[in-house]
């Protein structure tokens, strides 16, 4: 026998995307993925009923205390999961999963190496995700940004009498003279000209 | 002539769980009392004990909100490995019941009195599910909880056995209303709000309550690990006056409706200030939050929660230094220096 090591995950995220992907590349690995995305309250009777050997679950989940108290709660479930980090040493592959976000439970008996490489798929695709998130969230900020700076100018120039580029460079030497950004000088800007 | 030891850190993260005792640590931070300690707090609201343990443990936090027990089960290393954690305050006392489906309940009282004492309701609810045909569900929230403790304590007064006589489940406390109202659970036992909630909705009533059955007993407690505390001794004292002074502010009824406001709001609880209003006036469980005794760590509860833990299949034997280690955890040494009155008003006069 070769080492063929196909386990049964449990995934459990409310993110679709995210879960399709890391499915995809579980698949690839040749294991065998169940999905648990939406109502929790069936949580219970899912790993009653799959028996997976290792459930990877986004670290906000409510769904996180669930786990953990079937564990405690059950002793007639045969196969009760543990927190990863109870078998684990390796305090760098725990901080890199907690950064990303995944936690890990492993049905007790299955030995923590043969899992490593889930959970490192794991957290590249959350870490990936969240670094396509924080870039969305930075690009939707530059945009409001833009917004506020266009609308100062605009008042400027109602205010002043003064043509767009001499709005936005009395803008700019603001910005300059109180080390701000231009955004935040906009909004002030804003606030000053609207109540005068 | 005090002087303000240099704070270690200045800018802390603290988790919270938005259940009505996370309060505190809101009004700490609304009423300005860790900024007089020289402390900027971002208050980080949590979706479960495991996430909020485990961003303690490995330091995406400083501090959070925390189950009585959590910081001992953390200790000693009963749901994860093993990380000394300890508590210097106590955030609040009691607040915690077992509530029953309306159905279940309407069918205990044909059998009992509601007045009656929880030994004469618990002997007829032991009685009742010979008859019921069914094993009710009864849900709750965490493991390492007074919650959970609760209930496994009623249970075995009144030799009701998990299994054979009722099923036992778990389920996070923002769906137990839902679950109750739709008929999937039979009963549930959680922190408030939830026991009030699903008074005022009809959809239950309250059992009993931890105040009857075990009289005062720690909540949730401020929990770091140990570690932190060794290396941030003077932000630990700041960060903990403040919350304390936060507590004695809760205790004063003229700010309830200040406190309510707060609670409310997105960040915190969520909810109409209406809804909490009517919840708080209902509430007949003793949730308590300021007061020494309250705020006390108590090493007599602590040693209670081991015991606990043992019954519960936790914890197979009892520590060798059962006492060294319950007062390693619950640092009733820590609180009475820190949260004597005077100390409190000379720093803050020397800080200012």
């Amino acid at each position: 026998m070769g080492k063929r090591v196909n386990l049964r995950v449990l995934l459990v995220d409310g993110d679709a995307q995210r879960i399709r992907q890391l499915t995809l590349a579980l698949h690839q690995q040749g294991h065998r993925v169940i999905c648990h995305t939406a109502d929790i309250a069936s949580l219970n009777q899912q790993v009653a009923k799959e028996q997976p050997d290792i459930v990877i679950i986004d670290m906000d989940s409510p769904d996180r205390d669930t786990l953990e108290s079937m564990a405690m709660m059950s002793r007639e479930n045969p196969r009760p999961i543990v927190f990863f980090a109870e078998q684990q040493n390796d305090h760098q592959t725990m901080a890199a999963a907690i950064n990303a976000g995944v936690s890990a439970y492993i049905a007790d008996g299955v030995q923590p190496d043969r899992v490593t490489a889930i959970i490192d798929t794991a957290i590249a695709h959350f870490s990936a995700h969240a670094a396509l998130r924080e870039e969305l969230a930075e690009i939707k900020g530059q945009l409001a940004g833009r917004k506020v700076v266009e609308q100062a100018k605009g008042l400027l120039m109602k205010h002043q009498g003064c043509d767009e580029a001499a709005a936005f460079k009395t803008l700019r030497k603001l910005a300059m003279d109180r080390g701000q950004k231009l955004p935040d000088v906009a909004a002030s800007v804003i606030d000053i000209l609207k109540t005068t | 002539m005090v002087t303000i030891d240099a704070l270690e850190k200045t800018e802390l993260q603290l988790g919270f769980v938005a259940l009505a005792d996370c309060a505190p640590l809101v009004v700490a931070r609304e009423q300005g009392f860790f900024r007089q300690q020289g402390l900027q707090v971002v208050l980080s609201k949590e979706s479960s004990w495991a996430s909020l343990r485990d961003k303690v443990s490995y330091g995406l936090l400083d501090g959070a909100q925390m189950l009585a027990p959590l910081p001992l089960a953390a200790t000693l290393g009963l749901n994860g490995k093993p990380q000394k954690m300890e508590t210097p305050l106590v955030l609040s006392q009691n607040g915690i019941a077992i509530t029953l489906s309306s159905a279940l309940q309407r069918r205990l009282n044909m059998a009992c009195e509601p007045g009656e004492d929880q030994h004469a309701q618990g002997k007829a609810f032991k009685a009742m599910l010979a008859e019921l045909g069914y094993r009710p569900i009864i849900a709750t929230v965490y493991p390492f909880s007074n919650h959970y403790y609760l209930l496994r304590f009623w249970l075995a007064q009144h030799q009701i056995e998990i299994g054979r006589d009722v099923e036992l489940i778990a389920a996070p406390p923002g769906k137990m209303l839902s679950l109750l109202q739709r008929g999937d659970i039979d009963g549930y036992c959680v922190g408030e709000p939830w026991n009030s909630l699903a008074v005022q909705e009809g959809a239950g009533e309250l059992l009993v309550s931890s105040y009857t059955l075990w009289g005062a007993h720690m909540e949730k407690v401020l929990g770091v690990t140990s570690e932190w505390a060794r290396r941030h001794p003077n932000t630990y004292r700041a960060m903990t006056q403040a919350i304390y002074q936060a507590c004695q502010w809760i205790g004063l009824p003229e700010h309830r409706d200040t406190l309510l406001n707060w609670l409310a709001l997105p960040p915190y609880l969520d909810a109409s200030p209406q809804q909490l209003r009517s919840v708080a006036l209902l509430s007949t469980l003793e949730q308590r939050f300021s007061g020494r005794e309250v705020n006390r760590p108590s090493l007599q509860h602590g040693e209670f929660l081991l015991q606990q833990m043992m019954r519960c299949q936790q914890l197979s034997a009892l520590p060798a230094d059962a006492q060294a280690l319950v007062s390693s955890v619950y640092r009733e040494d820590l609180f009475t220096p820190w949260c004597e009155p005077a100390v409190i008003d000379q720093r803050l006069r020397a800080a200012q």
